[in-house]
């Protein structure tokens, strides 16, 4: 099915792309793994038709939801005659409403993101076009965002798997270069971006001003948030030793470390409680969180994150 | 306090000086850290907060680490200074170890022979030196060698003795023992050991007898046989009158206890020329010459073996060797009006090409060697050497003399016997009815004269060497006399330079001068044993230090770039070395020589050591706390 679409990828004008990034972020091979990844996501989650992904607002859809109490204004049409038959309570029927759901891939492009082998941005951009791509054969609404600390580029809520190629060039055209700044990037988005939906966010959650005042912003503006950590295991136990002399990549921030088996043990367990942190934020917070490692591919963690469920379903 | 056997203290503060600027240095260029872009370091802020409690503990780490690299700068500078209590090397002995090299010592009385013995004992002696003891190893024979520094080197001492090699010369124990006396001068508890067979002669030279004061002289005598017999001298000579053949003169003695039956033989070129059987009796000698000998025209070799089969035990001494002196045709011209006796006594030499002329054609086309003028003096000196038979010049001429009148019937009653010109000559009856009353000019020799003025008169003019007879022969009964033709024929040769100071055989021990061509600017002596050297040329000869008896070979070289090679012989031809018979003590004036003493054992008291040692622990300890990450 995507034959065509792999062909004119190999064939078209992003070739100057390709070659300009020194490889292909998005070969025939991703290609053909995103196709998989839809299908997959689509046993993970019945149903086929349109729409079909309901909404947490209750509506004018035909789906019951919930019983809520009358009160005056009350459309009688919904009242649950049965519930008043047994109890006597005039209860109100209340129905899920359908609607488009609206899907933000936030994608954090900062210049911790470039860090790793490979760079943590690059495996960012792969995870944001799957999820795109699946989210696009649901026949959702899908936006992409870039940051850092302010919006850096936005692709338009659009729908249709057709409309992939615009996302996978605008992934492209990404740079990881800039500052992170969490708090102020989502509060810029949550101003621009009205409808609500699902925000992924996709970061390593490096914020020298903390990670928490972002995803705050985001959950008191109602959306249904996911972030997925990425993090390369170079980050996690790094191969150094010796005295050095170690500089935020962001900040420039510079720290003299003798590195000893000691001290990579204690930064080890540092960064452990750090993950553990975020950790225990977004559960307090019932936010959807993912860490994932650069070293596993981005397909598995993809059905990794698809299986644990929430996020497209 | 602490006295430096090696470097001084100057050298010792440079080199730690230097070192130590290297060590910080390279301290701080550790202290520069390699930068590393990490993405997010505030991670790493909750590690050093924990280790922020002891950064000045670390601090405190960093300067024990430098602490630790300059004490070991420091201990391995001291080390090389070689601190020592002073006094301390007092505690040993200073020995110089001569070893006799000479020919005795090649006897295989003991086995393999009596040098090797020498050489096991003088080991045994370094194997038992004291920790504080030192020693020189020096090779004894015609001169002395030291082949070692005084060092406690055992090592280094056991390559020196090693390196000792025989040689055909007597040993020189005069120069051994001043040697060994200045070597030992200021040297702490100082002996001298001598490893021989005892056969050295009076400790007696040209500066008188060597004076040991109270020096100790120890002696490890060597060897135990007696029986030799040896050659003592060998010489030939060919016949003045007859060149084509000559005559040899052979000395043997047999230093043994026994009377021994000898077989002699004499080879010609490598060819036997004659073999005699002789007896000799113990202690005494023979003389044996062989006459006409015909068919050697370069080399003569004498043998001689035990006619029972067995060999004597030392066989060096069993050959000798002679060299012939080469011939070469002589260019003679005779300006006469015509004279028998001379003519016939250039006939004598066949290797003579004898030209005449009459004195109103002289001179004659073509070069000479010799001219001889018989009656007739020229108008100016030849280009040749030349002789002059009754050298009376012509009125209003000069002559090479300058004749005052006449001396009626001169007798040779003055003659000069050592002057090669009267070699084998017998002049003091001839009769002469006149001769010339001549003066003689500054450095003319007076060979031959009458107390009332020279008869026989030997000198140089305009560079070239004469002759001159003050009579005329024709009035005298010289030319009915063997002297008239060898006096010629001595003149010839000596103008020549082919026969006169030839020696047959040069003597091991001694310094060889050999005569070489003119304009030789490089010589190479090649021994029997192969060994080739470069040599000296000083005075028109070369200059050799013979150690080795056989026929040696010299090749010359001039600026030309023409090469010449000369043979000639060498012998050992020394009565001293013949006998082998061991000595058992040694005294040297009033000293007598005792048995060499071992060392006091001990622990080699050399603080370098426990330096060096302090060092590699301290490496040790910081290797350990570096790989304990105690010091980073």
């Amino acid at each position: 099915m995507f034959g065509w679409l792999r062909r004119k990828e190999r064939d078209g004008a992003s070739a100057a792309t390709r070659q300009a990034e020194g490889g292909p972020l998005f070969d025939a091979s991703f290609q053909a793994k995103l196709e998989m990844l839809a299908l997959a996501a689509r046993r993970l989650h019945q149903g086929q038709s349109r729409a079909e992904r309901r909404s947490k607002k209750t509506g004018s859809g035909v789906e019951f939801a919930d019983h809520r109490e009358y009160s005056a204004g009350d459309d009688f049409r919904y009242l649950d005659w049965n519930v008043y038959g047994r109890s006597g309570r005039l209860l109100l029927r209340l129905f899920e409403e359908e609607e488009d759901l609206s899907v933000y891939v936030l994608l954090d492009c900062s210049r911790s993101m470039a860090f790793g082998t490979p760079p943590k941005f690059d495996y960012a951009r792969r995870l944001a076009a799957a999820l795109a791509y699946i989210a696009l054969a649901g026949l959702d609404r899908v936006a992409l965002v870039s940051f850092d600390d302010t919006l850096r580029g936005r692709l338009a809520p659009t729908r249709g798997r057709g409309r992939i190629f615009a996302v996978l060039d605008f992934l492209r055209a990404q740079e990881a270069d800039g500052p992170t700044g969490l708090g102020d990037a989502m509060r810029a988005f949550a101003a621009q971006n009205k409808r609500r939906g699902v925000a992924i966010l996709i970061s390593d959650l490096y914020d020298p001003r903390g990670f928490e005042e972002g995803l705050n912003v985001l959950r008191y503006q109602k959306f249904e948030t996911h972030v997925i950590q990425v993090f390369d295991p170079g980050e996690v136990r790094p191969p150094l030793h010796g005295d050095v002399r170690l500089v935020d990549e962001e900040t420039g921030e510079a720290r003299e470390v003798t590195v000893t088996p000691r001290v990579l043990e204690r930064y080890a367990q540092a960064h452990a409680e750090y993950r553990a942190g975020i950790e225990r934020f977004c559960a307090e917070k019932q936010i959807a969180w993912h860490a994932v490692e650069t070293s596993t591919p981005f397909d598995e963690a993809i059905l990794r994150i698809l299986r644990r469920g929430g996020m497209l379903g | 306090m602490i006295e430096l056997a090696g470097l001084t203290l100057g050298q010792v503060l440079t080199v730690f000086t230097v070192t130590g600027v290297v060590v910080v240095g390279l301290y701080l260029l550790k202290l520069r850290r390699r930068v590393v872009v990490v993405p997010f370091v505030r991670l790493w802020d909750r590690v050093l907060a924990d280790s922020r409690t002891t950064r000045l503990f670390s601090q405190l780490k960093r300067w024990l680490s430098l602490l630790l690299a300059l004490l070991l700068v420091a201990l391995l500078a001291a080390a090389l200074g070689d601190p020592r209590r002073p006094g301390a090397r007092d505690e040993g002995r200073s020995l110089v170890l001569l070893l006799d090299a000479s020919a005795s010592m090649q006897a295989t009385d003991v086995a393999p022979s009596r040098l090797d013995r020498a050489k096991l004992e003088a080991r045994r002696i370094v194997d038992g030196l004291g920790p504080n003891d030192r020693a020189l190893v020096a090779r004894m024979e015609a001169r002395t060698t030291p082949l070692s520094p005084m060092t406690d080197d055992a090592a280094a001492l056991r390559a020196a003795i090693d390196a000792v090699t025989p040689t055909e010369v007597a040993a020189s124990f005069p120069r051994g023992l001043r040697f060994a006396v200045d070597a030992l001068r200021g040297q702490p508890h100082p002996e001298i050991v001598v490893l021989s067979d005892g056969h050295l002669g009076e400790a007696r030279d040209d500066e008188g007898e060597v004076a040991l004061g109270d020096l100790p002289l120890r002696f490890v005598p060597i060897g135990r046989g007696r029986r030799n017999v040896g050659i003592t001298a060998f010489s030939v000579r060919r016949y003045p009158l007859d060149k084509s053949r000559s005559a040899g003169l052979v000395e043997l003695r047999n230093a043994g206890p026994r009377d021994e039956s000898v077989e002699l033989t004499l080879l010609g070129d490598g060819r036997p020329l004659d073999v005699q059987t002789l007896e000799i009796p113990a202690g005494g000698k023979i003389l044996r010459t062989f006459e006409d000998l015909a068919g050697a025209d370069s080399t003569l070799e004498a043998r001689i073996t035990l006619a029972d089969g067995k060999r004597d035990e030392l066989p060096a001494d069993d050959r000798a060797y002679a060299r012939l002196p080469d011939r070469r045709r002589a260019r003679v011209l005779c300006v006469t009006r015509g004279n028998l006796y001379l003519q016939a006594a250039l006939l004598l030499d066949e290797y003579l090409d004898v030209t005449e002329t009459p004195p109103e054609a002289y001179p004659p086309q073509g070069r000479f060697d010799v001219v001889i003028f018989d009656d007739f003096v020229p108008a100016s000196p030849p280009d040749a050497h030349a002789i002059y038979l009754h050298p009376r010049p012509a009125p209003g001429r000069d002559g090479p003399l300058v004749v005052t009148g006449t001396i009626e019937r001169p007798l040779f009653e003055q003659l000069d016997r050592r002057h090669p010109l009267l070699r084998f000559t017998a002049l003091r009856d001839v009769n002469v009815a006149e001769a010339l009353a001549v003066t003689l000019a500054p450095g003319d020799e007076r060979v031959a004269a009458d107390p009332r003025g020279p008869l026989i008169v030997a000198g140089t003019r305009a560079g070239h060497r004469f002759i001159a007879l003050t009579f005329d022969v024709r009035r005298s009964d010289l030319p009915l006399r063997v002297a008239w033709p060898l006096l010629l024929l001595n003149a010839i040769d000596g103008f020549l330079e082919e026969d006169a100071g030839y020696l047959s055989s040069h003597r091991t021990g001694e310094t060889w001068r050999i005569p070489v061509p003119a304009e030789t600017v490089s010589a190479r002596v090649m021994a029997p044993d192969g060994d080739a050297r470069d040599v000296p040329i000083v005075e028109g000869r070369a200059v050799v230090a013979g150690l080795r008896a056989g026929f040696h070979r010299l090749v010359t070289r001039t600026a030309s770039g023409s090469a010449q090679t000369q043979t000639f012989a060498a012998n050992l031809a020394d009565d001293a070395e013949l006998d082998i018979t061991p000595v058992p003590e040694l005294r040297v004036g009033a000293t007598k020589a005792t048995k060499p003493q071992p060392g006091r054992p001990g622990l080699r008291s050399e603080p370098w050591t426990w330096l060096v040692l302090a060092a590699l622990a301290l490496l040790c300890v910081e290797w350990f706390t570096y790989h304990r990450r105690l010091t980073v």
